[in-house]
């Protein structure tokens, strides 16, 4: 304390003469007090910042600065804590401070306390946005555009777990083309229609469906209808000319992602299936017969695979809405253009770039959701399929697989390894190439 | 220089002309509309360069199509021509001299439209859809660069098939501009990327981007002498960033400034905040021209920090503008530019483009004090 003695001066307001502890309180209080727009209450730095902004923002001139007391109001005067005040002051403040000392040091402790200024409506309120979730991946604008190609179904992931009840499980060993089949079998009833005339092409491998089918079905509860199903398509006579519509999948993802799927259990091809009985529920799909017989005759249904290997990844998203403020963009992080540019009416014109590369990565992501549905049983509720989010429970999400959904040969090679086995490979001829289609 | 060159005359042209069209929120500013408008989506708007008598503009659209118009003196326009492309065009420039359009098209080509024969030619391949597209014109050499979403940055002489040069960028390219010896690309993920083109198109520099959000819109802008000296930058979060490449004073020179947002932050609805779809700079004033999925166009000043004016509200959202040569005319898109998804796409909506005069708004003000 004695030391104190020579006291360097405390920090202290030059508008209004008070004392206070700390610099920054005292800038505090001089951004609270004299520096603040008495319109937006927006706090300014100096006076002479506050003339500027109430010039441009209000279009006012300030003339003096708020709550100084006589003499101090210089609105020019670049005061900023205790930085640029005028040096007579600065003097004339020391002296005064020397006799005052002295007498009372209790008076300024009382000045001192208060940092006064509670923190109102500070209103820099920037845009309260979120950051925005930067983190993009690359494929991020391919894979928009599955979601695009669909919308209904864009952004479903994992919904309706009840949609596939029962059928999944067949998928894996299943060889691609039959996808078809079973969905069309199960939910056969009312949208089924349509499926039948997908159908044909797998027909001529039929022959060989209902002994094998019926046989290793019945004694799954969760199937009753594949023998009516069976049936169904049996009796549907091949309908060429309905083939075409199916290579337009609606859901190529759905398609796809279920080709994936499928794929992953399909280690045993052929013979698995009865030997294997967790997986032998549908047996009869892997005959090498029907798969070979299938790929000679189903084309199209190969070409329908195109479009899948966006679907399986999102883009990055942005973060568009917080408590404040509203960001008018889709949530995806890529372009309005781009997004526009996947929308099946532009797709027909145009090219679209990237979907090559992109296409296998998704692929494999969609692989690595999925593998839970491989070991599933049919009948299990817990099933999911990302992409089935418009088909919901009555149709039981069949129309999405889309007989030809198998993705291209060349686009999921690491996911399915499975098709290796006999009839998949039959199907490659009617791959087409997705870069062609694009 | 008497074109356009009284506001009045174009003024009254335009209300003349076309005085039973206002009444609709299509068309809240009374502004001239051009006649045969694109049966889709406007991508951009381009006025021929000083160099030719008159005013043309192109608009390209994502109806695969790119027109020009002649703009006459009393804001009738004419339209002259047309070529396709086999993808909705993204974008188009003159060049230098006027007699050639380029296009940018989703098909992943470029073509060159030389107006005096009407003949389209292939001049451009990238991998992916093309995004931007910029006439060259430097002292030892003129070329076209190309921006494509396949993230490479490509300089073709219009004659042969092979790029003279090509550039990766870390991103896709989402828009550019041209000001000779300078270049701008802003890409996805945020990245901005300059270039300088003096000898020959090289790499500049790299900058951090001033915004936080994925970037939209880039506007050259000159200095006092004429020379490009920075850019402005829009993104779809209502804000642009004022940027100079080497400012005396990076922390006080560079700044941003939100636009194109709905309501004031203190009303207790959510503000709506608009994507910034195109900037242009006026060409004899400096002060720029924003538009915005918001459906309105501001005037702003970026050496006073001022707004000059805010339009009224349009139906749907502008997409693109474009200032003449002589910075008389302002022209605007109006048409659907997807930032509400596809729920909000009204095929019914027809697409406008609108000439307004713009000699006096672009002004700056005189400085008070």
């Amino acid at each position: 304390m004695g030391r104190k003695k020579k006291k360097q001066m405390k920090p202290w307001c030059w508008y209004c003469n008070r004392d206070f502890d700390d610099e920054k309180i005292l800038i505090q209080h001089q951004k609270a007090k004299h520096f603040k727009c008495h319109i937006c209450h927006k706090k300014l730095y100096t006076g002479p910042g506050l003339a500027i902004h109430c010039m441009q923002v209000h279009k006012e001139t300030i003339d003096s600065v708020p709550n100084a007391i006589p003499g101090r109001v210089d609105i020019e005067l670049e005061i900023y804590g205790m930085e640029g005040i005028p040096e007579k002051d600065m003097q004339e403040r020391r002296r005064t401070l020397e006799q005052k000392s002295q007498e009372s040091q209790k008076k300024k402790s009382n000045n001192q306390d208060d940092s006064d200024e509670d923190e109102d409506d500070d209103d820099e309120a920037g845009p309260s946005v979120p950051q925005p979730a930067v983190v993009q991946p690359q494929q991020s604008y391919a894979a928009p555009m599955a979601q695009l190609v669909m919308p209904p179904v864009a952004g479903v992931p994992g919904m309706h777990p009840g949609a596939y009840q029962g059928m999944p499980p067949m998928m894996p060993g299943v060889p691609p083309m039959m996808h078809g089949m079973p969905h069309a079998m199960h939910g056969m009833p009312p949208g089924m229609m349509q499926m039948g005339g997908m159908m044909p092409p797998m027909m001529p491998g039929m022959p060989g469906m209902p002994h094998g089918m019926p046989h290793h079905m019945a004694p799954r509860p969760g199937m009753p209808h594949m023998a009516q199903a069976v049936g169904l398509m049996a009796s549907r006579p091949a309908v060429p000319g309905v083939q075409p519509a199916v290579s337009k999948p609606l859901f190529p993802s759905a398609a796809q992602a279920q080709q994936s799927t499928s794929g992953v259990p399909a280690s045993n091809p052929h013979g698995a299936a009865s030997s294997d009985p967790p997986k032998a529920t549908f047996p009869a799909y892997t005959q090498p017969s029907v798969s070979s017989s299938t790929s000679s005759s189903n084309p199209s249904s190969g070409a329908v695979a195109k479009p899948p290997a966006t679907v399986a990844t999102k883009p990055a998203t942005l973060t568009t809405t917080s408590a404040t403020s509203k960001l008018i963009h889709p949530d995806e992080d890529i372009s309005l253009e781009e997004m526009k540019a996947q929308l099946p009416r532009y797709q027909r014109l145009t090219a679209r770039q990237g979907q090559a590369h992109v296409a296998a990565p998704p692929v494999v992501s969609v692989g690595g959701i999925m593998p839970p549905q491989q070991g599933m049983l049919p009948q299990q509720p817990g099933m999911r399929h990302p992409m089935h989010g418009q088909y919901g429970a009555p149709p039981q999400g069949m129309p999405s697989y889309m007989p030809g959904g198998m993705p291209p040969y060349g686009q999921g090679p690491p996911m399915v390894p499975s098709y290796q086995g006999g009839p998949p490979m039959g199907m490659r001829p009617p791959v087409m190439s997705p870069a062609g289609r694009y | 220089m008497s074109l356009f060159g009284t506001t009045s005359g174009f003024g009254a042209g335009g209300t003349g002309v076309f005085g039973n069209a206002t009444t609709d929120s299509h068309n809240p500013m009374k502004d001239v509309e051009v006649t045969s408008p694109p049966d889709d989506s406007i991508s951009c708007l381009a006025f021929s360069p000083p160099t030719m008598p008159g005013n043309f503009l192109i608009g390209g659209s994502w109806a695969n199509d790119v027109r020009c118009w002649e703009v006459q003196d009393n804001g009738q326009t004419v339209p002259k021509a047309q070529q396709m492309h086999t993808g909705p065009v993204l974008d188009a420039c003159w060049s230098d001299d006027g007699s050639k359009v380029f296009t940018a098209s989703c098909d992943k080509t470029a073509k060159m439209w030389d107006l005096n024969s009407n003949q389209a030619m292939q001049i451009a391949q990238h991998e992916g859809p093309i995004k931007s597209i910029h006439w060259i014109k430097a002292p030892n050499y003129s070329c076209i660069m190309t921006g494509s979403w396949d993230k490479t940055l490509k300089f073709w002489d219009t004659r042969s098939p092979n790029p003279m040069m090509s550039l990766q960028m870390p991103e896709r390219s989402y828009c550019a501009d041209v000001v000779y010896p300078m270049a701008v690309v802003a890409t996805a993920d945020r990245g901005l990327i300059v270039y300088q083109l003096e000898n020959q198109p090289s790499e500049f520099r790299r900058i951090d981007s001033p915004l936080k959000h994925q970037h939209r819109c880039v506007a050259i802008f000159k200095d006092k002498q004429n020379k490009p000296t920075g850019f402005a930058l829009g993104s779809i979060e209502g804000r642009v960033a004022i940027h100079y490449i080497n400012p005396p004073n990076p922390a006080k020179d560079n700044f941003t400034f939100k636009c194109h947002r709905s309501n004031g932050t203190n009303t207790t609805t959510p503000q709506d905040i608009y994507a910034v779809n195109a900037i242009s700079f006026h060409p004899v004033h400096g002060t720029l021209a924003t538009v915005g999925s918001d459906g309105r166009f501001s005037f702003w000043d970026k050496d006073a920090r001022t707004k000059l004016k805010t339009s009224e509200q349009l139906d749907q959202p502008i997409t693109a503008c474009a200032f003449n040569s002589n910075g008389n005319i302002f022209a605007y898109a109006s048409s659907y530019d997807w930032s509400k998804g596809h729920e909000y796409y009204n095929p019914q909506k027809k697409n406008y483009i609108f000439l307004r005069n713009a000699a006096e708004e672009l002004k700056p003000r005189n400085k008070k004090w």
